[in-house]
């Protein structure tokens, strides 16, 4: 079903190559059989509307690609709506005539399925293989990539002679060499062709050249199979240094979620059960400065995040400095109960947000500017997790900075190292007790603001962090900040090299289990902390 | 009064035997008596008292060791899943799938043949002495390493924490043969009593009781002998202990040991009675919950261990069917409100009025 | 200690003692509010609260007033066995809404078959039961899963990797899909089954290898039964890498409105999900339950799902079968309740059938931009739940039918025995 009305259409399209007189119906009559009948009846109008090489055509059809063509109930008219939900705005579809606010409701959305999409896109390549815009022109070389039509192949030709882009010719090669095979065209034409496909990403190969492995003619099936083999050594080989880019990736979560427990528990000693729940707050402060914006300035939707991040630290600061004030600070020197406490406070958090937010998921959205990936060789590299490195790792070397250059950072040291000296050197410590747990706990808040964009953003989302935070901080060597960056990034690159033949879930046990024994190995962890402050 | 059996722990046998004996009666009273309790109190109940068993187990290596596990609900889930399995070879062929020779679970995913590891918990001496011995096995060999290797503090907590989220990860897998999320249920009778029935109830909160009791004096009995009083001593000062010439890991290991197996007890009188033992039960949090319990009924005092518990979970229960939106709202207030107010927990507090009220200097049993 | 017991014990008769003066009747809701499925399942809570409400107003059930009994089983298992006791016994209720995973259901079933009460149970869930004291309102593998692939297979593809979390439904699901595969011609290296942890959150591997699985010039396509928590970081996954529903579509058991609620479901466009309700359905029945929500819960940007129709529908069903019966008694509502029809949301009338499972439509949908789905397929007519699947070769011969003379869950009709004696009685 997805691929008959689809092979028709192309049949259609194709038609439309070469000077027909059957587009008797001009594309008003068609466009305003769009929003009728079936999927299938809508396809069909599609094609049609390609055919008749109305210049109008484009644009209609690319409209109803994104799903922003619609009916209007009143008068039928067929509009492309833009504008934000609240108030849509509407041009006429076919006049180009602006039609200003329609109001909500006032408008009926022409559906598009997954094979009527690919219809669509379909019939668009064909028209826009020459298409002034570089974007469009790719994507028209990528679908006859996809989608090889022997008709298609002089209309290439003629691209790739005029293309002057590099990387759209490159495309439009590819989709040359893979029309040529699935053409009548000679051996040797054929075997060439097979040579330029060879030289494209592993999948490409794979998924182009697979149906010609049993090809009739040997010569042919011998240079298929051997461009897919290389292809797969390439994938292989690949597939490691891909390992140890998801591998850093986790681990880079593992070392943003634990950084902050790394101040409050590695450096303070307070066993601080609320640290995920402070992560989750950092994420329902990216939420809500999320929410304002697209309620007060949709266009400044790109800023949000740089915008969450001082706000999650600061907000989330705060409430660290509160709880140090109002609880920790009592009990100082007695960790365990510290645990005990701020196990209450994470209760009582998590109900709170579950209060106000509800229990529900709530949808933070990733800026365009981080959304996509990158091909690098063989692996493919996604923006979002490029930043969370890239942060993760600005958050630590920040944090490192400040503990160990500014003068907030040696106070600290110097209360945690020997409290009474501290005091009696005029420090005041009750200030500093606040300020390094209000760092922790921002530290955390940041980490939310990350977390939102991989992670739910629930009630719940901190319980998910809270225990690998810890197992980092202790595998790394509690109180020594390299440690955790160190055990975050062995652990994420172990985990990620295990997965693939232990599976997700042995792959986690294994490393537990390895934890523990190293643990026993080496108690204090990685990097241990040496002279009098290791004996508390 | 003697060594073993002090003013508290008299007060709190005393009361437990009163509960154990008037239970039974007060629930087969018809249900207009005023003091009737009804029949499905009675294996909440009997899970109260498991979890103050547990408790206790905690604080015999917490309060009197200084081995905080944070890890604890491993070995009460490892008790209660020795337990589940003969519960469900009890089923027999009256499962929905009526296979004599699987449970159906295994019938369930398609397996052909009893793993190796279910034979033998046909028999119930087997699966009770397992109940104990796993347990007890597995923190027999994850103490003779950690503590001849002097983990200790907060890292032996995050290696015992590490360790109970290793075994949740492994029973949820469906792999392993222990029924993955459901985990074993649908139990019907044990050792040919009908689990449902009112006298198998009562016989089960009456055996609880005894063990409950049986804990106390035995943990009560390690704590005041010789080895007691070395334990104290490393929880205190494990250097200068080790220095006097004390073996510190050979009476770490024995009490570590012999707590897990008071878990693994605990969680095996635990699965008859609420019907259903699932990975759930080694969630962290569940063990982090224990050491509420202890801490909040006071540390080092065995029974308050057990009140602590006891309150814990009543109030927990009380509150989450009156209360469903706010229970967490009181319950992390409660918590946070005896860190700072009730350092010694409900049993210091009591302890603190008592001696306030002779005039007597008061005396911190309990050191943080 | 003993103190607290006896009050308990004593709230609790005073709690029976004192329904004679109005007498209403009493409905309990067993939902979790708290831990992780609250997220689930605190809606299941609203939209009980908000028909009890209406059902009130139009003069309650036999001239009673309805009255819910909330509890919070906190998503601990042995909590819900519990409270379900402390509802029946304690608080008297002629019925529960309740549960969500199938180990919470697990936990009560046999609370209920002991008390002799009624359970109302409203998520999809892996069939290979049926009991005498539950009434099965979500759909079994045979109302969502089979479908789907059908649909899939309809569309030309041939390569199935079935992702899932590892617990019991997708281990059904997925097992019968795999006979079924298999029976419609798809060759075993084509199918690839994958389990991962509840609360998977690092998908990175497991998308690249979908990738890879897709890339071999054959049309894939991805049957999800990933559990609610992991959806979220998985459907971002997938959306980073690029994979789009024109290539490898994902189509999914257990993500509706309420899951897409927390993502940005632009890069998702296309993507399927089979349900037996979807809120997009343009009937005036689902208009003006949405309309009734939104009014309840005074936010118009809530979701409904399927559960919230299937408790829709459950809660109309024993209305009717009280009403028939002239008694809240259990015994009596159970034998009432094969047979009742009411209409549901999605424009049908779905049916009690005798083996405690309903008819329901089987609707497939494409996730469009604005978290909604558009259907895009649904069967022709309503589809009774197969509760014992017959791609399961143990489950093959069984039968349900809870109706006189047979009165049995598991009857073996090859051996033309009731399967477990005690169950059957």
């Amino acid at each position: 079903m997805l691929l008959r009305p689809y092979l028709r259409l192309l049949a259609l399209c194709l038609a439309m190559l070469t000077p027909l007189a059957a587009s008797a119906q001009t594309l008003d009559e068609l466009v305003a059989r769009l929003p009728d009948g079936s999927y299938d009846d809508r396809a069909a109008v599609v094609a049609e509307i390609a055919a008749t090489g109305d210049p109008r055509a484009l644009a209609v059809l690319e409209a109803l690609l994104e799903g922003e063509l619609e009916q209007r109930n009143s008068d039928g008219r067929i509009v492309i709506v833009g504008g934000t939900r609240r108030a849509p705005t509407g041009t006429d579809a076919l006049t180009g005539e602006e039609l200003g606010e329609l109001g909500r409701r006032a408008t009926e959305r022409i559906r598009v399925n997954n094979s009527l999409r690919r219809t669509i896109r379909t019939a668009m390549g064909v028209m826009t293989l020459r298409d002034p815009d570089p974007a469009r022109r790719l994507a028209a070389a990528e679908a006859a990539l996809r989608s090889p039509a022997v008709e298609q192949l002089d209309a290439l030709d003629a691209a790739m002679q005029a293309e002057e882009l590099d990387y759209i010719r490159e495309a439009q090669t590819l989709a040359h060499a893979a029309t040529i095979l699935a053409s009548d065209a000679d051996t040797e034409t054929k075997i060439e062709a097979v040579g330029v496909i060879a030289g494209a990403p592993a999948l490409t190969v794979q998924s182009t050249l697979n149906a010609y492995r049993a090809a009739e003619d040997p010569a042919l099936a011998e240079a298929v199979a051997d461009a897919i083999d290389a292809a797969e050594r390439r994938q292989a080989l690949w597939g490691q240094a891909q390992n140890l880019w998801f591998g850093l990736s986790l681990g880079s979560v593992l070392l943003l979620a634990a950084i902050g427990l790394a101040i409050t528990f590695g450096v303070m000693g307070v066993i601080n059960l609320a640290h995920g729940e402070l992560v989750m707050l950092g994420a329902y402060t990216t939420f809500v400065v999320q929410e304002t914006i697209r309620t007060h300035a949709p266009e400044y939707f790109g800023w949000s995040l740089a915008i969450a991040v001082p706000l999650a630290f600061l907000f989330v600061g705060a409430v660290g400095v509160a709880i140090e004030r109002g609880i920790v600070r009592h009990l100082y020197g007695r960790p365990l109960e510290t645990l005990l406490a701020t196990w209450g406070v994470s209760l009582i958090l998590q109900q709170a947000v579950r209060s106000v937010f509800g229990p529900t998921n709530r949808e933070v959205g990733t800026p365009d500017w981080m959304s996509g990936a990158f091909q690098l060789g063989e692996m493919t590299v996604t923006w979002p997790r490029v930043a969370i490195v890239v942060f993760s790792l600005t958050v630590f070397f920040g944090l490192l900075l400040t503990m160990r250059y500014s003068a907030m950072g040696l106070q600290m040291r110097a209360v945690t190292q020997n409290r009474a000296m501290a005091a009696n050197l005029g420090i005041r410590t009750g200030r500093v007790d606040a300020l390094t747990f209000g760092l922790g706990a921002g530290i955390a808040g940041l980490a939310g603001v990350a977390l939102s964009q991989i992670d739910n953003v629930s009630p719940n989302l901190g319980q998910g962090y809270i225990i690998d935070s810890f197992l980092v901080v202790v595998f790394g060597g509690v109180g020594n900040l390299w440690g955790t960056l160190a055990a975050a990034m062995s652990l994420g690159v172990a985990n990620k090299f295990l997965e693939p033949w232990a599976g997700a879930v042995l792959g986690k046990i294994l490393i537990l289990i390895f934890i523990i024994l190293f643990i026993q190995k080496r108690p204090r962890g990685l990097f241990p902390q040496r002279g009098r402050a290791a004996e508390g | 009064m003697s060594k073993l059996i002090d003013l508290r722990m008299g007060l709190f046998l005393a009361a437990l035997f009163i509960v154990t004996v008037l239970v039974p009666i007060a629930s087969t009273l018809d249900e207009g008596s005023a003091v009737a309790i009804p029949s499905y109190l009675i294996p909440l109940m009997g899970k109260y008292l498991c979890y103050a068993i547990l408790a206790v187990a905690l604080d015999l290596c917490w309060g009197y060791a200084g081995i905080l596990s944070l890890g604890h609900g491993a070995f009460f889930a490892l008790g209660g899943y020795a337990i589940g399995m003969h519960l469900m070879r009890e089923i027999g062929a009256r499962g929905v799938y009526a296979n004599p020779d699987l449970p159906d679970f295994m019938v369930f995913l398609g397996w052909d043949e009893l793993p190796w590891f279910w034979y033998g918990f046909d028999w119930f001496p087997f699966a009770a002495v397992m109940a104990l011995l796993v347990p007890g096995a597995l923190a027999f060999v994850f103490g003779w390493f950690a503590f001849r290797s002097r983990v200790s503090g907060v890292y032996l907590s995050i290696i015992t924490q590490a360790l109970t989220f290793a075994l949740l990860l492994a029973f949820f897998r469906n792999e392993m043969g222990f029924g993955g999320n459901n985990g074993l249920t649908d139990f019907r009778d044990v050792l040919g009593f009908s689990l449902s029935a009112p006298s198998t109830r009562i016989a089960l909160f009456v055996l609880t009781a005894l063990a409950l009791a049986a804990c106390l004096v035995i943990a009560k009995a390690i704590t005041v002998s010789k080895a007691g009083k070395v334990l104290v001593a490393v929880r205190d000062a494990e250097s200068r202990t080790r220095f006097m010439g004390y073996r510190v890991e050979n009476y770490s290991v024995f009490v570590f040991t012999v707590s897990a197996m008071m878990a693994g007890l605990a969680g095996a009188l635990y699965v008859p009675q609420v019907g259903i033992i699932n990975p759930g039960e080694f969630a962290p949090a569940n063990s982090i919950e224990i050491v509420v319990w202890v801490a909040l009924g006071g540390r080092g005092t065995l029974v308050g261990a057990a009140i602590g518990a006891l309150v814990v979970v009543a109030v927990e229960s009380w509150l989450t069917a009156n209360f469903p939106d706010l229970w967490l709202f009181a319950l992390g207030a409660l918590f946070i409100v005896v860190v700072l107010w009730m350092p010694n927990g409900i049993l210091g507090l009591v302890e603190k009025l008592r001696f306030r009220r002779a005039k007597a200097p008061a005396k911190t049993e309990a050191p943080a | 200690m003993k103190k607290l017991l006896l009050t308990t014990a004593l709230c609790a008769g005073v709690a029976t003692g004192a329904v004679a003066q109005e007498d209403p009747i009493r409905v309990g809701i067993l939902h979790s509010l708290s831990g992780t499925m609250a997220i689930s399942e605190t809606t299941l809570r609203d939209v009980m609260l908000m028909l009890i409400e209406q059902q009130n107003e139009e003069g309650g059930v036999l001239g009673r007033p309805l009255e819910a009994v909330v509890v919070d089983p906190a998503s601990d298992w042995p909590r819900f066995a519990e409270l379900a006791r402390e509802l029946i016994e304690g608080e008297g209720v002629a019925a529960v809404f309740g549960c969500w995973t199938s180990v919470s259901r697990k936990s009560v079933l046999p609370v209920f078959e002991e008390l002799n009460s009624i359970l109302f149970y409203p998520v999809q869930y892996e069939g290979q039961e049926s009991q005498r004291n539950v009434f099965y309102t979500g759909a079994a593998p045979n109302q969502q899963a089979i479908p789907a692939v059908d649909y899939l297979l309809e569309n030309g593809v041939e390569r199935f990797y079935l992702a899932g979390t590892d617990y019991v439904y997708p281990r059904t699901t997925n097992q019968i899909l795999e006979a079924y595969l298999m029976a419609q011609g798809v060759a075993a290296e084509d199918i690839i089954i994958n389990y991962t942890p509840f609360g998977h959150s690092d998908w990175q591997t497991i998308v690249s290898e979908i990738r890879d699985f897709g890339s071999t010039g054959r049309p894939a396509a991805v049957v999800s039964t990933i559990n609610g928590d992991a959806n979220v970081p998985f459907y971002n996954e997938l959306a980073a890498q690029g994979i789009s529903a024109e290539d490898i579509p994902v189509i999914a058991f257990s993500v509706g409105e309420e899951e897409l609620a927390g993502i940005d479901t632009g890069p998702l466009v296309g993507h399927l999900a089979a349900w037996n309700y979807f809120m997009s359905v343009d009937t005036d029945e689902n208009l003006d339950f949405i309309d009734a929500w939104h009014a309840y819960i005074g936010d118009d940007s809530r979701v409904t799902n399927d559960p919230m129709e299937a408790h829709y529908i459950g809660f109309n069903m024993w209305v009717e079968a009280v009403e028939a019966a002239g008694t809240t008694d259990a015994d009596a509502v159970i034998d009432a309740m094969i047979g009742v029809a009411v209409p549901n949301l999605t424009g049908g009338i779905s049916s009690m059938g005798a083996n405690h499972h309903i008819t329901k439509p089987v609707l497939i949908g494409e996730i469009q931009d604005d978290g909604q789905f558009d259907v895009v397929w649904e069967t022709p007519g309503l589809v009774l739940g197969d509760e014992w699947s017959d791609f399961v070769e143990d489950s093959a011969p069984l039968i349900a039918d809870w109706r006189a003379p047979l009165s049995c869950g598991n009857f073996n009709t090859e051996t033309g025995t009731c399967g477990g004696s005690e169950m059957a009685q």
